[in-house]
């Protein structure tokens, strides 16, 4: 009945007990955001994280936590309180974030494929590169009609046309000139699929070559049956998501919808403040910034909290060496669990 | 020598099964051994009194070292937790406080077996108790208590 630690390359750790039953607590040291939970939920003090403003600042391959194997009895809090999946504990193989009776943190985030318009803002806009979204964009001939024709027998092939077509839908096929064979080129031809019929070749070709026509042009504002529909698919890595709410902030179409683990009350201490930016390098939700100066050896203005991104998971009270920052929290939500102690562990972190 | 020891500790148990009304089958069947050999403990053959004595001795240990010295003899839990549960005379009350955690030391560390979770709860069989306290010094909350009780 011995607990084992093992620490690999790249900080990842697991401590493992193999007795009635096995229990195996894997720590994930790329998904940490240094938060410190799981330092202040475990009932042993076995845990311990490492200071992370040079870790931030250095990019260290080493663990953010320690480990303490002869103190940590495989409970699994600091697995339940980990907002980031960086610890989870399994018990015969299952996480307990699986097993009934656990207390499992409350938070998600969603997708709305209905109303979803492939726009990918909240991919762009997500701070842990969390989510893809797959779109499916329809054929550039399907959008516009028309028709375009060289005459081959006119053409001088200068490569007028060629060099302005802004779809590179014109191609020429160059070859070296001989006493036998003395032209410039062999064949001229568009990509009908490329082609957009825009008139650019046909108002510069020198020798009139070109003949084009948009079908779509004489309509004018009217809508006309070419309107395929953009269809896509979003994913959220379930790893990766912080459950911060900048999807669903941004989405022009309310189609992301975010429940956070936490709620509380982000305050800064300005007037402690030394401007270091470690905070805005831990913070995983990009709540923190500050803005940049707009003349070369100004001051830059105090720190920038947008509060709606925050989940207070307090990386950034963690971090600040001056104490500027205090993270307070509410609420945690979580599901209801029997176990008084594991009930009042959660509570105590409300504070 | 530890063979005539385990011998008498077997016939202590045969002896208190029996009392307990068990059948020779039964008590053959708990402590792994053949009826024929129930028989003649149970008729006082086959066995020295002096490992009898010793085996008497050990049973009245204190419940720590009366476990793991039975333990040590037979090197195996199952055949351990039999012995000790028929001969055990002391009777212990064991309950577990609401700040256990679940974390299952106690039950890795219970060579009774009589400890299981129930919903992130050590729930403890005071019946397989046997007062050894190994759980309670293991406990990192101080979560269990464990008391005798008059039989």
């Amino acid at each position: 009945m011995e607990t084992t630690e093992v620490i690999e390359e790249g900080g990842n750790i697991t401590v493992e007990r193999a007795g009635e039953e096995t229990r195996k607590l894997s720590f994930n040291n790329g998904l940490c955001a240094v938060c410190g939970l799981c330092e202040e939920i475990c009932p042993v003090e076995a845990i311990e994280v490492n200071p992370t403003g040079a870790m931030i600042r250095t990019e260290q391959e080493t663990s953010k936590i320690t480990i303490d194997e002869g103190k940590c009895v495989l409970c699994g809090m600091c697995s339940s309180i980990c907002p980031f999946q960086a610890l989870d504990l399994q018990i015969d193989g299952t996480s307990i974030k699986e097993i009934p009776g656990y207390p499992q943190l409350l938070k998600s985030a969603e997708i709305d494929e209905e109303e979803c318009i492939n726009c990918k803002a909240c991919e762009t806009a997500c701070p842990q590169d969390a989510i893809t979204i797959t779109r499916d964009l329809p054929e550039r001939k399907d959008l516009i009609t028309g028709e375009i024709e060289i005459d081959k027998d006119t053409c001088i092939y200068c490569g007028i046309c060629e060099e302005m077509c802004p779809a590179d839908a014109i191609e020429i096929d160059y070859e070296e000139p001989t006493s036998i064979n003395p032209v410039i080129a062999s064949d001229i031809n568009v990509d009908e699929d490329k082609c957009v019929h825009c008139g650019i070749c046909k108002r510069v070709c020198p020798v009139d070559a070109i003949m084009e026509v948009c079908r779509i042009c004489p309509y004018g504002e009217y809508e006309i049956e070419l309107k395929p529909e953009i269809t896509g698919t979003s994913y959220i890595d379930p790893e990766l998501c912080v459950n911060c709410g900048w999807c669903q902030e941004i989405c022009p179409v309310d189609a992301a919808k975010v429940t956070k683990p936490f709620e509380g009350e982000l305050i800064l201490h300005e007037e402690k403040c030394q401007g270091c930016e470690t905070c805005v390098m831990v913070c995983p939700c990009n709540v923190l910034s500050f803005p940049k100066p707009e003349k070369p050896g100004e001051k830059p203005e105090k720190l920038h909290k947008d509060e709606k991104f925050c989940i207070y998971c307090g990386a950034c009270e963690k971090s600040c060496p001056v104490d500027a920052i205090t993270v307070k929290r509410n609420s945690i939500n979580y599901t209801p669990t029997r176990s008084k102690a594991w009930q009042n562990a959660f509570e105590s972190l409300i504070k | 020598m530890p063979k005539h020891i385990i011998s008498g500790l077997r016939y202590l148990a045969a002896v208190n099964l029996t009392k307990q009304g068990h059948t020779q089958k039964e008590v053959a069947n708990r402590l792994g051994i053949n009826r024929s050999t129930v028989s003649h403990y149970l008729n006082g053959r086959n066995l020295s009194i002096r490992s009898i004595e010793v085996a008497k001795v050990i049973t009245e240990l204190c419940p720590r070292d009366f476990l793991l010295l039975t333990y040590a003899l037979l090197q195996d839990t199952n055949k351990t937790r039999t012995i000790i549960k028929a001969c055990q005379r002391r009777k212990f009350k064991a309950s577990v406080k609401s700040s256990c955690i679940g974390c299952g030391i106690c039950i890795d560390s219970c060579l009774m077996k009589a400890i299981k979770l129930d919903e992130l709860k050590a729930e403890i069989d005071s019946e397989w108790c046997c007062g050894c306290l190994i759980c309670v010094e293991m406990c990192p909350t101080n979560s269990i208590e464990i008391e005798e009780v008059e039989d």
